[in-house]
């Protein structure tokens, strides 16, 4: 046993951490978030960089995921090397840009042609539908669940509120739209199901990512900060919290590492990884708020753009009912 | 990254599987069982021959001077084996690596076999009546004498102190320096004149710590252990050693207690309750979470030498979780959990450990003392003293 990240991993995340400093600084962040856009300009050079190369592993994602948590990386990465990739990947096709998966297994329904494959139906809240140049759906054949490759301009987008608006989502509707098949039935079901573990292990790595950075925040603060003509650190009930904030980052990365780097994929492991994280990237991000008090509620201090991101991990983690599916594997089946 | 056991890791791990299935009746449904102060000898001594003890420490000294991840398959193996712990456990895990550190040539040759062998029992006299998280402003005195020094104090709650040969004793011998200058590391015999135990019982009732009364006792020069004066630095190795890489022993028997709150559920019925569900999974997550932290610090252990800072908080959480384990436990068995010993579920062992782990965020360095530890050491945040 040797869990420790390699050199080359170690490498990895610095040079991420190094080009996402250097990127995007707090204002960068801050005028995208309030504008609801994605740097799409940076597209071509983070390919050049190799966040979607083929010999990175899920560990090597989960460090992009959780440097990507840390900077609030503001491009469709999630959802084309989280969501989309796979299916390219399985299907032997290069990614045409940033692409997204709707999940329409349950609503969508594909039929075959003389001209090719139609898709009817709708798929709700889709991540970055709005900036993808290929949406992939998941639809329903006679034969069972297939993958298509749908072009946005195909379908009909319509943009919905969001909780982060750097994670911005669109509900789609799709009216005979042509569609590729790029992995038909029945191997496009396991993909999918892989598919979900995947993207939820490499969330867990973007919420260890949110929590670290408020730490960093919240501890920058608390030497800054004097009160009572002492650091505001110096009070144990302040540098204790940050203590416990320490704790849950540490404890929640070790799961996330685990989830990533075990050969056979345990759901254990995942929900593990998804329920530490979540809870890390909440507490620790509301521990840092705290720590920041009048300041670290107003709008122009940065850590409410990170309190939103982990609000939407939450949910999104909370979806794979992580508790449930650990508790189904010690007790079995039950509620 | 790798989670699997390399090809020796996993031999030795079959190996002591093997063994301690040999040596132990099947692990019990339900309770441990308790092993008397004799049992747990014949085991360390079993345990000894057989090899397992001291399997980090260095050849020359009787060990196998294999890396730290053995020690914790040994953790494992033997936690899930319910295996009881070498009679010596803070000899093997604390004084025995700062005798192998500071200690002189002599000292090695008469402790270390001794302590792996469980010939010797070592208990640690660092605490005091008015130096508990203070620890380095203990008072109890050494005046140098001709050929050695005369101790003077009190030490308490001493783990152990009761069946222990010897003692790892912190004393101050020169009031005039610095408060952490001042101090040296004793080797002391306990069955020195002088030497006066008096045990006292915990609130769940166990009597396995106790106060040390010291009078006039002389402690001969060579047993001091380091230099005089560097007792702080012989005391922080110690401590180094209790908090940092004893977690993955005590993750190895979280696991086994959650097994126990497990089989306790369903034996209750509160397997099919939602919320208790939701609550032991939990606890599952935590368990995880300190299992696969204590392997990272292990790794960074093999690298560096060191544990990595993540081992800071291994005791900490630990403390919580056994803590939260047992209460649980207890709330399963509802109105039963008033019952105790005869009268209670399992012969009352979840009473007994829920009164038992209140001490866990205590011993050891308490929960304040080691997030004040992070705060400064690891975080970097000022000193709040
Ligand atoms: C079961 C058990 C076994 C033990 N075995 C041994 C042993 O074998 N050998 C040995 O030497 N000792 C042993 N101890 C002693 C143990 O190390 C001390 O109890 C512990 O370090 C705390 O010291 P104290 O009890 O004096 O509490 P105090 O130091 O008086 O602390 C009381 C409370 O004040 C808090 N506090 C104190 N200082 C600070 C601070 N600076 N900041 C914030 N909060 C603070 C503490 O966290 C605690 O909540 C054992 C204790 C127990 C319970």
């Amino acid at each position: 046993m040797d869990f420790a990240l390699t050199e080359d991993q170690t490498g990895l995340k610095a040079a991420a951490r190094t080009y996402l400093e250097d990127t995007y600084g707090l204002d960068r962040i801050a005028a995208l978030a309030d504008d609801g856009e994605q740097d799409l300009a940076a597209w071509p050079e983070l390919v050049r960089q190799g966040w979607l190369d083929t010999d990175l592993g899920l560990a090597e994602f989960v460090l992009l995921a959780e440097e990507g948590g840390r900077a609030l990386h503001p491009v469709p990465w999630f959802a084309t090397a989280g969501l989309a990739l796979p299916v390219y990947r399985a299907a032997g096709v290069v990614p045409p840009g940033p692409a997204t998966l709707a999940d329409g297994g349950d609503t969508c329904r594909a039929v075959r042609r003389d001209d090719g494959w139609r898709l009817d139906g709708a798929v709700q809240t889709v991540l970055h539908a709005d900036v993808a140049t290929e949406l992939l759906v998941a639809a329903r054949t006679p034969a069972g669940v297939a993958l298509f490759g749908v072009d946005p301009a195909a379908a009909s987008l319509s943009a919905r509120d969001g909780v982060d608006p750097l994670r911005a989502t669109s509900d789609v509707a799709l009216a005979g739209a042509e569609g590729r098949l790029l992995i038909g039935p029945p191997g496009a079901a396991s993909l999918l199901s892989a598919l979900r573990d995947r993207a939820t292990t490499l969330l867990a790595g973007e919420a260890i990512g949110v929590a670290d950075r408020a730490l960093a925040i919240a501890v920058e603060h608390a030497k800054a900060r004097t009160q009572f003509d002492r650091p505001i650190g110096s009070f144990q009930a302040v540098s204790q919290q940050l203590a416990d904030g320490y704790a849950e980052v540490e404890l929640a990365r070790s799961l996330a590492y685990r989830a990533a780097a075990g050969e056979a994929r345990s759901a254990e492991a995942v929900a593990c990884a998804a329920h530490a994280a979540s809870r890390a990237a909440i507490t620790v991000c509301e521990t840092a708020i705290q720590v920041c008090g009048g300041m670290g509620v107003t709008w122009e201090f940065p850590l409410h753009r990170w309190f939103r991101r982990a609000l939407w991990l939450e949910a999104e983690l909370a979806s794979s009912r992580p508790l449930a599916a650990i508790a189904h594997s010690l007790f079995g089946e039950h509620s | 990254m790798r989670l699997d056991d390399s090809e020796e890791q996993a031999a030795f791990r079959a190996g002591l599987e093997t063994w301690l299935a040999e040596q132990l009746p099947d692990a019990t449904p339900s309770a441990p069982r308790a092993w008397s102060a004799d049992e747990l000898r014949a085991w360390s001594k079993a345990l000894h021959a057989a090899g397992y003890a001291g399997l980090t420490w260095p050849a020359e000294h009787g060990g196998r001077g294999l890396s730290p991840a053995y020690q914790a398959i040994y953790a494992e193996e033997s936690a899930l084996a319910e295996a009881p712990d070498h009679a010596g456990v803070i000899g093997l895990g604390m004084v025995g690596p700062a005798i192998v550190h500071y200690g002189t040539d002599a000292q090695k040759a008469t402790h270390l076999p001794r302590i792996l062998s469980g010939e010797t029992i070592f208990c640690q006299g660092f605490s005091e009546p008015d130096a508990g998280s203070d620890l380095a402003s203990a008072r109890t005195r050494a005046r140098r004498v001709d050929g050695g020094y005369v101790v003077d104090g009190e030490k308490v709650w001493s783990s152990y102190a009761h069946l222990a040969d010897h003692c790892l004793l912190l004393a101050r011998t020169d009031p005039d320096a610095a408060k952490h200058r001042g101090l040296t590391c004793f080797l002391l015999d306990m069955r020195a004149p002088g030497v006066e135990v008096r045990p006292l019982r915990q609130l769940s009732g166990d009597t396995d710590f106790n106060q040390i009364l010291l009078s006039g006792v002389e402690i001969p020069e060579d047993r001091v252990l380091g230099e005089p004066g560097q007792g702080w630095r012989v005391a922080l190795t110690t401590l180094a050693h209790e908090r940092g890489t004893f977690g993955i022993t005590l993750t190895a028997r979280l696991a086994v207690q959650l097994d126990r709150l497990v089989k306790t559920a369903k034996v209750c019925g509160g397997d099919t309750d939602p919320r208790v569900r939701a609550e032991i999974a939990e606890l599952h997550v935590e368990l995880q979470g300190l299992r696969f932290t204590g392997y990272r610090a292990l790794a960074a252990m093999e690298r560096t030498g060191e544990p990595g800072p993540e081992s800071s908080i291994l005791k900490l959480r630990w403390s919580r979780a056994n803590q939260r384990v047992s209460a649980l436990a207890l709330r399963l068995l509802g109105a039963g959990a008033a019952a105790d010993g005869t009268d209670a579920f399992w012969g009352g062992y979840w009473q007994h450990q829920r009164l038992r782990s209140r001490a866990n965020s205590i011993e050891g360095g308490t929960s304040e003392i080691l997030r004040g530890i992070v705060a400064e050491r690891v975080l970097g945040l000022p000193k709040s003293r």
